[in-house]
């Protein structure tokens, strides 16, 4: 071990391949991206330097704040909403003596397919004539709560974070069920001992000692719904008039329709450091919380 | 044994490399087009003579769906032809699906001049944006050599300062498709007023048919467009629409926002498909073609899919131009030429002959008829006779083309990418009722004046 220490050419050798990795594929666009990001420029002719007006351009831009609200709607639904389901259901699929196989798959289905394949089932599930939810409602006389779920604003983003959310769960659900199985059995006889049965093992026991995995699974689900774009280009294209845009569908409408690679890049930007954000505020709560339960 | 397993795995790791290029190299030529290939092989031996050199061309192309297949097919015998006529030479075909060759694939290679010698092209911005960056051939003078300068219908969407820098393939012309079923059962005649065409629309609602079939939803926004276009040139006149860019004409213009009210009223009468905004473009015109609906306005390449395997409307299906308005647009019809194909500025002595060479056997009469009768679509070549084997609907988009007053290229070739986007947009706002037809006129004013000024 001592020898490799001093050997700088098996330092040399280790190191060399992944910093040029990390350097031509992370920094190399990361860096061309801030430089475009200042620069007007259409994807064709020469970049003009345009100092920060790209940036306050998305600052003025209605539509952007928009996309940027829908991320948060993202974000909120996933830790909010999603993150107790999924918690919810591990701890009672944890529970199930018979067929416990047979849940794992069935929640788990839905993260084999691709998003694409997912985009257009549910697109077919909303469709306003002959779509399921429609129908469902039609056959049991609810006539009036039909609608059109992804050609209406007010309806248009909830669908798709349903989508989002059914194709994701069960992913989730599998990791912290990992978890739960993994609490040793000692530990959880000597809770049942103490009184701890049912709902009060799941709260005092079971979940805080899952907490770790919980966190990534949070972690996770921000990160994705700040890059969500394939499912929201498939099922609305950010419409009915931009009401489902999300911030890296506007990028990608500002670079490839609409040509405006200067201002599509100041996006990425944006959409960079404010996860960085979020990812750290997250950070220091989880980090907080943990100290103050220690 | 770790040292063998360390050289194992940096073997594999270096195989692994090499086969990635090798993929590479065999993705840029078409693997998919068996037809094309097995033409080619024995061609480019017989072409190549001792003493001539073998070189190979790209052309990009864009027909690669199942739907596209007899274009394709005339693709590939003019490319065996001009491997006759061009000694050593060998095309590739490069088929991309058209969206991702025009947004990404194209603009990424023109930014970098790494455009292949002929590509597929369109009309208006592209062509201006390219042109610009001067990575387009001029081609007024191999239009003079070869003897097609006056030989199309309009290359205005193409010309640039005076300079031809594409040749359409084909062109395309909007109006009302509308069942004859429908109609006779209603017994409703072809309307040729607004007047009429609300009554129509009126009797087709009452019998509980969806009178204006439309899929808007998501991304499809365009296809309400084609109907705001047609109706603002009703008003306007075709000139309206060329002044929004130069300035001249304004979208805050009576005709455009009566244009945008006459929209409205189509919708909050419940003649335009309330389902619109939850539907696809093809969902619409699906609705039309499974005669759920009596009318639908489309342009000519939806003929194809209108008398498809699936329609069952596709032997009473017929065409008429957006009936008159009362403006000075009235007899005119939507219809422009905006696809084809452009040539590499930076072709050199052999690939110029061979672009000549492609010009001459690809804009032939007989091809644009192969094109009219076996692909249903719109010549972009004048003087072609005798269509016989050409579908009805073709026929009588025709017949309505030929008894037009004019054609008027559709607006967004004349405009802007940016107020293609943001009418769009404003347009589900209208049918959506999020919007009125005067704030609507206002927003498109104030995107347009700052796509002039050039922010």
């Amino acid at each position: 071990m001592n020898k490799v220490h001093k050997n700088y050419t098996a330092y040399f050798l280790f190191v060399v391949p992944a910093m040029l990795l990390y350097i031509t594929f992370y920094l190399v666009p990361l860096f061309n991206s801030l430089q475009y990001s200042v620069t007007s420029w259409n994807g064709i002719t020469q970049p003009v330097y345009n100092g920060l007006e790209n940036f306050q351009k998305a600052l003025d831009d209605e539509k952007f704040w928009i996309a940027f609200k829908n991320n948060i709607y993202f974000v909120a639904f996933s830790v909010f909403i999603q993150v107790p389901i999924i918690v919810l259901v591990s701890v009672l699929v944890s529970g199930v003596r018979r067929f416990l196989d047979f849940y794992k798959v069935t929640v788990f289905l839905p993260s084999v397919l691709s998003t694409a394949a997912i985009a257009i089932i549910w697109q077919f599930i909303y469709a306003p004539d002959a779509g399921l939810i429609n129908q469902l409602l039609r056959e049991i006389g609810l006539e009036s709560w039909a609608k059109i779920w992804l050609g209406d604003k007010a309806t248009a983003t909830l669908s798709i974070l349903i989508t989002n959310a059914w194709q994701w769960t069960g992913f989730y659900i599998v990791l912290v069920l990992a978890a739960i199985f993994a609490i040793s059995k000692e530990m959880l006889e000597a809770g049942e001992m103490d009184g701890a049965v049912g709902w009060r093992k799941a709260w005092y026991l079971t979940i805080p000692l899952i907490r770790p995995v919980i966190i990534v699974v949070m972690l996770l689900s921000i990160t994705g719904a700040m890059k969500a774009l394939d499912i929201v280009l498939i099922m609305t294209k950010g419409g009915p008039f931009g009401s489902s845009e999300v911030m890296a569908t506007y990028m990608y409408k500002q670079a490839y329709q609409l040509g405006d690679f200067g201002y599509a890049n100041a996006i990425a930007i944006i959409i960079t450091i404010f996860t960085a954000i979020l990812a750290g505020i997250f950070h220091l709560i989880s980090k907080r919380t943990k100290e103050v339960e220690h | 044994m770790k040292k063998t397993m360390t050289l194992l795995l940096a073997t594999m790791i270096l195989a692994t490399f090499a086969l990635a290029g090798c993929g590479q190299k065999d993705a840029a030529t078409p693997a998919d087009n068996k037809a094309a290939g097995e033409a080619k092989t024995p061609q480019s031996e017989t072409a190549q003579k001792p003493g001539e050199e073998a070189f190979s061309m790209t052309i990009r192309h864009i027909n690669v769906r199942d739907t596209a297949k007899l274009t394709l097919k005339i693709l590939e015998d003019v490319v065996k032809k001009t491997e006759q006529d061009v000694a050593g030479l060998k095309f590739e075909l490069d088929g991309v699906e058209d969206t991702v060759n025009r947004d990404v694939k194209l603009k990424a290679e023109m930014s970098a001049g790494t455009q292949p010698p002929i590509f597929n092209l369109f009309g208006g911005a592209d062509t201006k944006n390219y042109a610009a960056a001067g990575r387009l051939l001029p081609l007024n003078d191999i239009l003079k050599e070869v003897g097609i300068a006056d030989s199309f219908f309009d290359l205005r969407e193409f010309t640039v300062d005076g300079k031809v820098y594409g040749l359409p393939e084909s062109g395309f012309i909007e109006g009302f498709f509308y069942n004859k079923k429908v109609f006779d059962e209603a017994g409703v005649q072809v309307p040729k007023t607004w007047d009429e065409l609300l009554k129509a629309l009126e009797t087709f609602k009452a019998k509980g048919i969806i009178p204006i079939a439309l899929g808007a939803g998501g991304g499809d926004g365009w296809s309400v467009n084609m109907l705001v276009n047609s109706l603002i040139v009703g008003f306007g006149g075709p000139e309206i629409q060329e002044g929004f860019a130069t300035g001249k004409t304004k979208w805050t213009d009576p005709a455009v926002i009566e244009a945008f009210k006459r929209l409205q009223e189509l919708q909050t009468k419940g003649y335009i498909d309330p389902n619109a905004l939850g539907l696809k473009y093809s969902q619409g015109q699906a609705n039309f073609y499974t005669g759920k609906a009596a009318l639908l306005f489309d342009g000519s390449w939806a003929i194809n899919a209108l008398v498809g395997d699936t329609s069952t409307v596709k032997d009473h299906a017929g065409f008429f131009r957006f009936p008159d308005v009362g403006g000075p647009g009235d007899g005119y019809i939507n219809g422009g030429w905006s696809n084809g194909y452009g040539f590499s500025a930076a072709v050199k002595d052999k690939e110029l002959e061979t672009v000549k060479a492609f010009i001459k056997n690809f804009y032939t009469i007989e091809n644009q008829k192969r094109g009219l009768v076996e692909t249903s679509r719109i010549p972009s070549m004048k003087n072609i006779t005798n269509i016989e084997g050409a579908n009805a609907l073709v026929k009588s988009v025709g017949e309505a083309q030929g008894a037009a007053k004019g054609a008027f290229p559709a607006y967004d070739s004349l405009v802007q990418p940016k107020i293609k986007v943001t009418l769009e947009s404003t347009m589900q706002e209208l049918i959506g009722g999020e919007i009125t037809p005067e704030k609507a006129a206002e927003r498109m004013q104030q995107v347009q004046e700052a796509a002039n000024s050039g922010k």
